[in-house]
């Protein structure tokens, strides 16, 4: 196999086009249809990608505050929208709403239009809805940040932003559905059950839980088991649906085999709705709720190995005999160290919800560690992939330089892990220092200084991976892209390693 | 997978599931208590906050408070907690009833603060009378509601929490000439310690603005960053205001200037003195009384709490 023709071989990620022979007028004229699905959703997806990355590079910025005022907190703290409270939910905010939602949202229509082999129609929805969108996490970014955040978190945005945002999500899911009344073919692949739960799990959830925060108040702590359920459901039912479905896809196609088992696929799609809808309440371990909640919660979130080992197994024997390719490919690299990040993320989740484990860590950093790990590690890690695929298609350039992907990947790749590995041990320094009662409680914190510096660090690192990819991808934005039929690989190619893989 | 309908009816059936096993269900179980009363049917607990302590929550969840400390008392057989005295018994769903939002807090930063009201002195105008008796006492906002100060002295119906200054035994900021009560044995431990560092009694209102405005002075070791533009540093017209700052040295004004609390900050310390635990619940009789035997009693606790447990 040659790797210059990878990215354009025959869609192997959708088994129905193995039907088709692989006759080379077949291949051409898939190839166009191809070229025009892409130049149709060019508008829309890059503007959900441009707004991602600017949110992204916002947030890293916030992030920078809100990692340095934990060890520095008298930096900045005088004036009122910059001090920690503040900041601290105003990045998570513009991190879940605006960098993750947009790329996810960005990816999850490209991957939709060519799934559906359908031309994007009412490409101005789109925009409209990511106008809207746009708009919803600035009034709500502000408002956290003039101090009229509404104290739950993940939902700090006050109602009229939330409505907003919610408007804007209907635009976006009107479209997903009219895309799914046009699609060709009555075949439904494993990324479009995912994207199709994600499209329709969010407004729910998100709908649900505003009404019962703030039109219909639950009593007391059922708002906190209620933010704790949308927490939860939004990083597995929303996130981890669109990051999986775009595992789904970008493996397969960028290795140009078929998913290994589709009965795998679908146990662990089953089996993922079931029960990571179910968890949550793990994270209220012996707080003030019935156990059988939290215990619930906790049993679902083991069960959750069932799904996580299912996709894993399903991904690795696909990607058997193929993984050299991951010297090559910055999609299929970024990809498959989110994949592997979500195995990681679920392990650690069990881990955690644990009681034995839960009374140490509940109130440390080791719940921040579990979020990145699934915010970053795997969904970031996964979009990145994706838009390295995404784009070059999108506007007919190929990416500049290998050396900018490589720096991006890495930087990425040890900052994350450091903040990990660091949040974690630092959680389990502060947890154990804070269950011994004979310590002073400034002991817990104080154990958690160093790490907390070295979290600010690992935050460097990251800073540096978002500041390469975004000046790479405005390069491509403006055009300056390398005009080439082959797309743009890490390394050089090797023959011999391709011809006899693994 | 053929059809778009069996995938619809799949996905909406697995979040309906999750939302009536995790929010239905709970929510019929615990989500319609009411206070729970005396035998007398007096006493009502837990009482809605007053105006600005329920304001003060919001500065506290604006503020983002909440990222750091948590206000919820974990069992003993779980937790330390009870240990680290930030209470006497658990909390349960009924000491939140009025919470909105709920603050319980994911992460502990700093100290958990479900009890923190119950932790200041009791007659805290009479703490540092020796040191500076003028900015001590009436920098108390209108601060403890009808819940905190002991029930049994002064049974303040509901209706009447909604009003404190009327019913509490804390001076309101209205009449500002603090009348010195004899303080406790506590108190007096306070007071010697204050006279001699010139700070105000642990978790007193005063020890609350304070630590607000210049965390540090008091808590050597304290992460938590200052918040001081909640408060304001104006010039002294005429006189030194009531409620003004007494701050240490890191952090003296100029002369003939002085440090006030906004109306936030007010509020938010209002907030602060007004979270207490330690009414007891009858559905934790059997944990409480096993627990309060184990844990030294908290220094300054002359609630009624043994005496009830005892009933």
């Amino acid at each position: 196999m040659n790797p210059s023709d990878m990215p354009l071989k025959s869609p192997s990620a959708a088994p129905v086009a193995t039907t088709a022979d692989p006759d080379v007028t077949n291949r051409d004229v898939e190839q166009v249809e191809r070229a025009l699905i892409d130049a149709s959703t060019r508008l829309p997806v890059l503007f959900f990608y441009g707004s991602a990355i600017a949110w992204l590079l916002l947030g890293t910025l916030l992030a920078g505050f809100t990692s340095w005022k934990l060890h520095a907190p008298d930096w900045l703290s005088n004036v009122g929208f910059l001090t920690w409270g503040r900041v601290r939910p105003a990045h998570m905010n513009v991190m879940v709403y605006g960098w993750a939602s947009m790329a996810g949202i960005g990816t999850a229509i490209w991957l939709m239009a060519r799934l559906c082999r359908t031309t994007l129609r009412h490409p101005l929805l789109l925009i409209c809805g990511g106008a809207f969108w746009n708009l919803g996490v600035l009034l709500g970014v502000g408002a956290i940040l003039a101090g009229e955040s509404t104290g739950y978190q993940w939902l700090e945005f006050p109602p009229y932003a939330s409505s907003i945002l919610f408007i804007a999500y209907s635009l976006v899911v009107s479209w997903a559905i009219l895309m799914f009344r046009f699609r060709r073919g009555d075949h439904i692949y494993v990324t479009q059950w995912y994207l199709l739960g994600a499209f329709l799990w969010f407004p729910w959830v998100y709908g649900a839980t505003q009404i019962m925060l703030f039109a219909v108040p639950l009593q007391g702590v059922m708002q906190e088991a209620a933010t704790w359920w949308f927490g939860n459901n939004l990083l597995f039912l929303w996130f981890g649906a669109i990051g999986l479905g775009t595992v789904y896809y970008m493996i397969p196609k960028v290795i140009g085999r078929p998913v290994y088992s589709y009965h795998l696929a679908a146990i662990g799609f089953w089996s993922y709705a079931v029960f990571a809808s179910w968890t949550g309440m793990q994270r209220l371990v012996d707080g003030p709720f019935p156990a059988w909640m939290i215990t619930a919660s906790i049993a679902a979130t083991i069960l959750t190995i069932i799904p996580v080992a299912t996709v894993g197994l399903n991904h690795h024997m696909t990607m058997r005999g193929h993984f050299g390719l991951l010297r090559y490919s910055p999609t299929l690299r970024f990809t498959v160290f989110g994949a592997f990040s979500y195995t990681v993320f679920s392990l650690v989740g069990v881990l955690l919800s644990l009681r034995s484990v839960a009374g140490y860590v509940q109130f440390t950093e080791a719940s921040i560690a579990y979020s990145h790990l699934g915010l970053y590690g795997f969904f970031t890690m996964v979009m990145f992939g994706s838009m390295y695929y995404i784009v070059p298609r999108l506007v007919g350039r190929e990416w500049r330089y290998a050396s900018l992907i490589k720096l991006h990947f890495w930087s990425s790749a040890y900052g994350v892990g450091l903040m990990v590995a660091m949040l974690l041990l630092g959680g389990l320094a502060q947890g154990t220092s804070m269950h011994d009662p004979t310590l002073a409680f400034t002991e817990s914190t104080e154990s958690i200084l160093p790490y907390l510096r070295g979290r600010s660090v690992s935050g460097m690192l990251l800073t540096v991976a978002h500041l390469v990819f975004a000046f790479h991808f405005g390069l491509m934005l403006f055009g300056l892209g390398r005009t080439a039929s082959v797309p743009t690989f890490l390394n050089p190619q090797e023959e011999e390693t391709l011809e006899a893989p693994l | 997978m053929k059809g778009i309908v069996p995938l619809f009816l799949g996905i909406f059936g697995t979040f309906a599931f999750s939302w009536a096993g995790l929010i239905l269900i709970p929510n019929y179980q615990i989500g319609h208590l009411e206070p729970q009363l005396d035998e007398d049917e007096k006493n009502p607990y837990p009482a809605p906050k007053s105006g600005m302590a329920d304001r003060g929550r919001q500065i506290y969840a604006a503020n983002g408070c909440v990222y750091c400390h948590s206000q919820q008392v974990r069992a003993d057989y779980a937790s330390t907690d009870i240990d680290r005295k930030w209470g006497e018994r658990r909390s349960a769903p009924r000491d939140y009833l009025f919470d909105r939002p709920v603050v319980l807090g994911k992460m502990r930063l700093g100290p958990d603060l479900s009890n923190i009201g119950k932790r200041a002195p009791v007659e805290e105008e009479s703490v540092s009378p020796a040191a500076s008796p003028a900015p001590a006492s009436p920098a108390t906002p209108p601060a403890s509601p009808a819940v905190n100060p002991a029930p049994g002295a002064s049974p303040a119906p509901p209706a009447t929490a909604l009003a404190p200054p009327a019913t509490s035994p804390a001076p309101a900021s209205a009449s500002p000439a603090a009348p010195a009560n004899s303080p406790g044995p506590a108190m007096i431990a306070a007071d010697t310690t204050s006279a001699a560092n010139d700070k105000p009694a642990p978790y007193s209102a005063a020890w609350h603005h304070r630590h607000i405005y210049s965390p540090r002075s008091l808590v050597l070791d304290s992460n938590m960053p200052a918040y001081r533009f909640l408060y304001e540093k104006r010039r002294i017209g005429g006189e030194r205001a009531a409620d003004a700052l007494t701050l240490g040295e890191g952090d003296a004004v100029p002369e003939g200037w002085e440090v006030v609390p906004t109306y936030d900050a007010k509020c938010l310390v209002a907030y602060l003195m007004s979270l207490d635990q330690s009414h007891p619940l009858n559905e934790l009789k059997a944990t409480a009384a096993a627990s309060s035997s184990a844990p030294a009693a908290p220094a300054a606790s002359p609630t009624p709490a043994p005496a009830k447990e005892a009933k």
